[in-house]
């Protein structure tokens, strides 16, 4: 039925498989749409948000794709740039995912948008921040940076979208794309500048807080240490989630999209900066806890209460920070697939719950000494539009690797079957 | 985040004395028919209700017959260094220069509650429901303060249409300063026992500005910074520690 | 043009191209954010001119000045009135949040409306007020007719001494029936104390303003007691007094209650020893001679032993007090150290202006006799009667008496059979009114002795202490006409609905509001047109009565209620320094003397003995005609024998001399203490409104989240005694008493007194709009009232429960 839009020399599953997998992931896209209803029309009264959780599920979620998206810009900034101009085997290796991690990126990013749009509580007047922009307000820059970066996520995108052999048949769009294709590195440039203030930004929005002791950094002329401190964690856990996407998309399509190097390389590229950050989270938290903290008349142990103990923070930086950091640069355990992904995958877990510790943790404390923890579970709407999201970004990146060329090293890692079984360049033996 | 001090103009503040307050709500009351303050059906509800003027309690922790009770009103702080103000996006929430209230444009707020995140107060609520009067209520609304839509933010403004009103009144007469009693919130002006004083703080001659040094003169959370406008007294210490957040070692 | 795939893509894109390129896109982005602004549903309040109207809130009998503020016709806000001498300014939440009642479609009744379906259901007809007055009409001329014009009764809940409360008093007595039942309040224990001790049959003022130490007996001073507004304007004038002058405020309370919270002192005895605790401080005074020698030698009756005209000694209540309430003593009954009790008469006995109150709460309902009696013996001891800063037998307000009610025979007739209550026979002589006596009795009879039941301006279905044997009576009479504004739990069991206008559509006046010192008389007047089809129950009664006809009608020969008033008031036009018009007082709202004519002391009492009487000549009369009756013509060697029985029937405990005088009595309560072990508080707060108005939804907003959450309502407990029941904080719990059982939470509080369960009045209500219903529950349906020795009111305070964790 679609073989001409299929990409040349690659196999991909008939129509029939590819159709029920589609229903699974537009049936929670569904469940996202009718919360979605139920949030504009109703109010968000359908949320377990409140007075005191101004913030939910969402921007939680909004912070980690963010942050996890930042797989695309960096993966294209060291292709691009570092690659091009320092180090060529980044430009050579990387290559293999700077599609995957555009698509990501571009998934990451549509959604975060989206999801904010059902945030706020007048998204239909949500224009107003661009419009009457406080150029005080890190949540102002935010705004700028990321509806400007998705524009360049989606000129990213296009190259990759005309190179669909149907539509390469219209010349005007081939030689549109091919033009783009040139000036790639351009919006990689643009991209990376924009990308690294929103993702500071986010921190920065935290850290500002100067009511809220758990979340207020000092910090460098106008910027909290957290904004940093986000830009850095953003790229160290970027590449570890482009891995696990590309290995999550090996397991289900059941064939090697990039080869074993490249794996390496990101783990590696993650590893070292999931390290250098863990220790700068550390000396950060270390600075806090004897700086702010007891300057706001508190005492470290105030602020892990109720359900949000201790563990919290134990989890964030030792479990899922620095044990997956060590994983990641010691080439002995980065180079076993076991633990490759594990720690892919403890380090994406860790820079959610370091999201997750800054917006939801910062308002269950109470600042007011007379005012009392509180603690907040999702409704299902808010579970609803996440889970949505989630949907949309497999759905999406299932239709890009179908119909686009997402893996420049796919058709030569598996040539298409003529006797059922096939030996790759990398000499191991995958079933087809 | 650096300090706008306006020692010009006007900065008007208040006064909160928690030895005359008898915790009997009138001031809650009165600030929710003045500035059209929306019922919910479940009020017991104080993380979603409206409340620009919420009371809490606090009790000295000591055991029957020796316990005591102090009610705390609070409303807007209206700090002279407001954490929520810059954090606004589409800059909806300013302070005054020439008064020094915050203010909060509820037409242009887009609901993004970012400035609830920044406000260790509480001072803030967010309408998650469409504002709702019980039947044929609506007709005890005062047209000088519009209501709000779903999912803005408001907060307690010092009832500024009072302001307005003293305002036009004076320049009327030809004035341009305000006497003291004649820009009164609704809160302070019905407070039955007078706990609540206000007036203008830069003005030496207005009470506020006496109240203020009293050694039993204290603010909510003044260690952050904020520089609240609200002063609070008590000559009760357990009442004033319970103001501010202290280490073990450091009892004032 | 050929039409191909690619052309139509070529011509989508081009188009939306072309578009974007046009204003349109941005001017629809701007018109929609123009209509989020703007939506339709959010309300757009009215413009108009700006005005002001004074009157007096009638929400309760304490008569605040208010000032209403006005845009056009409607009203918007309602303000204190600082000119206003009750309050001087303050109001109390309920009066501030009258605008809710007024305005709250949602519990109104617009017309008169005619019962359809059965009892119950709900189902109401509406009719023409000519046809509700007629069938009410013919209803009470059918038994009347019949020579039974005492099958008709009315429960009144408007002020004793209003007009309201004068014409439908009025009403009953010119149709002939006895029956007419008040709403039972603490000033009528305040007025039989001032009966039985000063022989005036009025309630006890104080003369707070002008104290300088009060010795407040569990008075919620700052909760609602009294007139709120005035209470807490005296309040602040205490507190604002320079440090000499403050005011000393001691405060017993069982519980850490705003006002013992703000109180110098809190004492917390065992509730119900108040009356120990207040002659255990007269002991330590009489003991040490602090008492007013002046007074005492003077102007007393009873205090020391005396011999009677036959030669018999009687004991004097300075020798009871000091054999039997020694701060000792008194410390194993109510728990408060003897070293304090000392500490604090002393401190009462030093002081220059003191007053010793007695009360519960707000004053909703009425006390124990003799406990008022001994508070009141502590102002006595001191002399603190009529005189500045003390206790005052207040003037009345001179207003003009009406014409006298013409009876016929029937009326005649009528008044003499017995009130169905008994309140007033030699078993209950000093008590007005018995309304639990009323359903208690009704309950018990084969059929209701009533026919036709009128409600006005009270809601006993919900307030009443056991509320339930209440409605079990409703259900029983066979027509009840309610004359409620509001769909109260009361008038959805009517028959009859003829509504009322609300507070602010009408005029209506209280005569010497609640407490107040000075003759005064507050007169509201309309701030609103009627909003619905409801008309003035004065109005409605006059018309009534003139439907009736004959020697009724004749009664009632004005054409209005406002011409009922307008001759009483004639009465003040040339009382008082200045001379007013009724246009003065209809301005001004009130009619006031501000001076209090102390008099001499050796004229004032109207007691048999011309003084102050420890030893109450009164009781001691009533109580040997009571034992005389209940064997009569036995043989005198039996007489004590009677007089034992008659104790025993008015559930007194002491003996002797001691029965006449303010002495301690245990309250016995219903519930085994072994199966019920607590004991049950019912509480009030002054931003919670417990009386027949409903709470209106402002107050629920003031109400904290430990006090109601969703629609559970949370009784206070000690910590201790909660952690004995495995009850930890917001924990459900089943709170039971003989007479039902509530489902409730629990907050713990360090101020509640262990083993008592605090429960607020005011919620649970079954009837109203959804902003109340079902909030809560009402602590009425299980207090299981007993009835207080001599006076007969109902205990409210004291009944057994326990709690069952769930």
């Amino acid at each position: 039925m679609d073989l001409a839009l299929i990409p040349n020399g690659v196999q991909r599953c008939s129509l029939k498989r590819f159709v029920p997998w589609m229903v699974l992931w537009i049936a929670l896209i569904s469940w996202g749409l009718v919360s979605a209803f139920l949030c504009f029309f109703k109010g968000l009264n359908q949320t377990n948000m409140n007075h005191y959780f101004a913030f939910g599920l969402w921007i939680v979620f909004d912070l980690s794709i963010i942050a996890l998206g930042a797989g695309a810009f960096f993966t294209g900034f060291l292709t691009h740039i570092i690659g091009e101009v320092f180090i060529y085997p980044f430009r050579d290796n990387l290559k293999a995912v700077v599609n995957a991690a555009v698509v990501i990126g571009f998934i990451c990013y549509s959604s975060a948008i989206a999801m904010l749009g059902v945030d706020v509580g007048q998204p239909l007047r949500a224009w107003f921040i661009f419009w009457h922009a406080n150029v005080h307000s890190m949540l102002t820059e935010v705004s700028f940076c990321i509806t400007a970066y998705l524009g360049v996520l989606t000129i990213e995108y296009l190259p990759l979208v005309f190179s669909n052999r149907k539509l390469r048949e219209i010349p005007e769009i081939d030689i549109f794309g091919n033009n783009l294709h040139h000036i790639i590195a351009l919006f990689a440039a643009v991209g990376t500048f924009l990308s690294f203030f929103h993702q500071g930004s986010l921190g920065g929005m935290f850290g500002v807080l100067f009511g809220r002791p758990f979340a207020f950094r000092e910090g460098f002329l106008i910027w909290p240490w957290t904004f940093f401190l986000f830009i850095h964690s953003s790229i160290a856990a970027g590449p570890s989630f482009t891995l696990l996407c590309v290995w999550i998309a090996q397991k289900v399509t059941g064939k090697e999209l990039i080869t074993r190097d490249v794996f390496n390389l990101l783990a590696k590229i993650s590893g070292w900066l999931l390290a250098t950050y863990i220790v700068l989270k550390i000396v950060d938290t270390i600075a806090w806890a004897y700086g702010v903290v007891p300057r706001a008349g508190m005492s470290f142990m105030d602020f892990y209460q109720g359900s949000y103990g201790i563990w919290l923070i134990i989890a964030e930086i030792g479990i899922f920070g620095i044990i997956p950091a060590i994983i990641l640069i010691t080439p002995k355990f980065r180079e076993r697939n076991d633990l490759l992904i594990i720690g892919a995958l403890m380090n994406v877990i860790g820079i959610v719950l370091d999201r997750f510790v800054f917006s939801i943790q910062t308002l269950s404390i109470p600042v007011m000494p007379f005012d009392k923890f509180m603690s907040y579970f999702p409704s299902w709407q808010e579970w609803g539009i996440a889970i949505g999201a989630i949907g949309y970004g497999i759905l999406l990146f299932s239709l890009s690797y179908r119909y686009l060329p997402l893996f420049p090293q796919e058709a030569e890692m598996n040539p298409v079957q003529v006797l059922g079984r096939a030996v790759t360049d990398s000499g191991v033996i995958k079933r087809s | 985040m650096k300090k706008e001090e306006n020692s010009k103009g006007n900065r008007y503040g208040m006064v909160i004395d928690l030895d005359k307050c008898t915790g009997c709500g009138l001031c809650t009351v009165a600030c929710a028919s003045e500035n059209n303050i929306s019922v919910l059906y479940d009020e017991s509800d104080k993380t979603r209700n409206i409340a620009w003027l919420q009371i809490y309690t606090i009790t000295n922790g000591k055991d029957f017959p020796d316990t005591e009770v102090v009610y705390i009103p609070r409303p807007c702080m209206q700090c002279d260094n407001p954490p929520c103000v810059s954090v606004c996006p589409p800059t909806a929430t300013r302070k005054d220069p020439n008064t020094g209230i915050i203010s909060q444009i509820y037409s242009r707020c887009v609901g993004c509650r970012y400035c609830m995140a920044a406000c260790p107060y509480h001072a803030r609520s967010f309408n998650w429901f469409d504002p709702s009067f019980p039947e044929g209520m609506d007709r005890y609304l005062s047209p000088e303060v519009s209501p709000r839509m779903r999912g803005v933010v408001e907060k307690c403004t010092f009832c500024h249409h009072r302001l307005m009103r003293a305002r036009s009144k004076a320049y009327a007469e030809g004035r341009r300063e305000l006497k003291e009693d004649e820009y009164i919130p609704a809160c302070a002006e019905a407070c039955p026992t007078q706990a609540i004083s206000f007036g203008d703080l830069n003005n030496p001659e207005h009470q506020v500005s006496q109240l203020i040094k009293s050694p039993h003169a204290f603010r909510l959370l003044e260690r952050l910074g904020t520089e609240p406008k609200v002063y609070y007294l008590s000559a009760k210490n357990w009442v004033r520690r319970m103001a501010d957040n202290y280490l073990a070692g450091e009892l004032s | 043009m050929e039409f191909s795939r690619r052309n139509f893509i070529k011509f989508f894109a081009g188009g939306l191209g072309g578009t974007l390129l046009t204003p349109l896109p941005w001017k629809l982005i701007d018109d929609i954010a123009i209509w989020t602004q703007n939506w339709s549903w959010v309300p757009v309040p009215g413009k108009g001119k700006f005005s002001h109207v004074n009157t007096v809130c009638t929400l309760c009998p304490g008569a605040c000045g208010i000032q209403v503020r006005k845009v056009g016709s409607r009203a918007v806000k309602i303000e204190g009135r600082s000119d206003y001498p009750v309050n001087h300014g303050a109001v109390c939440p309920l009066g501030m949040a009258g605008l809710q009642v007024l305005y709250n479609e949602g519990i109104r009744w617009k017309a008169p409306m005619k019962r359809m379906g059965p009892r119950g259901s709900q189902e109401w007809k509406e009719i023409s007020w000519d046809e509700a007055i007629d069938t009410l009409a013919a209803r009470i001329k059918g038994f009347r007719d019949k020579g039974n014009p005492e099958k008709l009764a009315a429960v009144d809940g408007n002020q004793s001494r209003s007009t309201m409360a004068l014409l439908i008093k009025r009403l009953l007595n010119s149709i002939g029936s006895p029956n007419y039942l008040r709403m039972p309040r603490e000033e009528d224990t305040h007025s039989m104390v001032n009966f039985l001790m000063q022989g005036f049959d009025s309630p006890l003022t104080f003369d707070l303003e002008n104290a300088d130490f009060i010795l407040s007996f569990g008075c919620g001073l700052l909760d609602g007691w009294g007139s709120s507004g005035r209470m807490l304007n005296v309040w602040r004038r205490w507190a604002t007094n320079d440090r000499q002058h403050k005011t000393h405020i001691v405060q017993v309370d069982p519980r850490a209650s705003n006002t013992a919270s703000k109180a110098d002192l809190w004492l917390a005895p065992s509730p119900g020893t108040e009356a120990a605790l207040a002659l255990g401080m007269a002991h330590v005074i009489i003991k040490e001679k602090l008492y007013s020698k002046e007074f005492i030698d003077n102007h007393s009756f009873g205090f020391s032993d005396w011999f009677d005209e036959k030669g018999l000694e009687h004991k004097g209540f300075s020798g009871i007090v000091l054999g039997k309430y020694s701060p000792e003593n008194v410390e194993n009954i109510t728990g408060i150290k003897s070293r304090v009790i000392i500490e604090v008469a002393r401190k009462f006995a030093s002081a220059n202006a003191p007053i010793a109150l007695a009360g519960r709460g707000k004053g909703t309902f009425p006390g124990s006799l003799y406990e008022f009696m001994s508070v009141h013996a502590l102002n006595a001891l001191k002399g603190r009667v009529n005189n500045k800063g003390g206790t005052l037998i207040t003037d009345d307000v001179p207003l003009a008496p009406w014409a006298d009610v013409v009876y016929d025979s029937v009326a005649n007739n009528g008044l003499t059979k017995e009130r169905i209550d008994r309140a007033g026979t030699l078993r209950y002589p000093f008590t007005r009114t018995l309304i639990h006596k009323f359903a208690e009795v009704i309950n018990g009879s084969h059929s209701s002795p009533v026919d036709t039941l009128l409600l006005c301006s009270a809601n006993p279905a919900y307030t009443m202490p056991d509320n339930q044997s209440f409605i079990k009576a409703l259900k029983k009479i066979p027509f009840i006409v309610s004359f409620s504004p509001f769909m109260d739990e009361s008038s959805m069991m009517a028959d009859l609905i003829l509504p009322d206008h609300s507070h602010l559509e009408k005029m209506v006046d209280i005569v010497r509001p609640t407490g107040i010192q000075y003759p005064l008389y507050a007169l509201s007047r309309p701030v609103v047109k009627p909003l619905y089809r409801t008309r003035h129950t004065g109005d409605v009664i006059i018309s009534l009565a003139k439907r009736i006809g004959g020697s009724i009608a004749s009664s009632f020969q004005w054409a209005n209620f406002e011409e009922a008033i307008k001759e009483r008031v004639s009465g003040l036009y040339d009382a008082g320094e200045n001379k007013v018009s009724w246009e003065d007082v209809k301005k001004n709202g009130y009619w006031y003397t501000p001076r209090h004519f102390f008099g001499k002391r050796s004229d004032i009492f109207k007691t048999a003995s011309k003084k102050f009487e420890f030893f109450s000549t009164k009781i001691e009369l009533a109580i040997k005609t009571y034992s005389k009756g209940l064997r009569p013509g036995k043989p005198s060697g039996l007489e004590g024998k009677s007089f034992d029985d008659a104790l025993l029937n008015l559930g007194i405990s002491a003996k002797g001399d001691e029965v006449y005088m303010p002495h301690y009595e245990e309250i016995k309560s219903g519930g085994d203490k072994n199966e019920y072990p607590l004991l049950l508080l019912p509480i009030e707060f002054i931003n919670l409104a417990t009386g027949w108005i409903g709470n209106p939804p402002f107050l629920n907003k003031t109400l904290f989240d430990y006090q109601l959450t969703k629609d559970d309502l949370f009784v206070e407990v000690n910590p201790k005694t909660a952690s004995r029941y495995g009850l930890t904080e917001g924990a459900k719990a089943i709170l039971k008493s003989p007479k039902g059982e509530l489902s409730v939470r629990i907050h713990h509080f360090d101020g509640a007194m262990p083993d008592v369960i605090f429960i607020p009045f005011g919620l649970g209500h079954t009837a109203y709009d959804r902003y109340l219903k079902g909030k809560g529950v009402n602590p009425n349906e299980i207090i299981d009232p007993i009835e207080d020795p001599l006076s007969g009111q109902p205990v409210w305070w004291n009944t057994r429960v326990k709690l069952i964790k769930i």
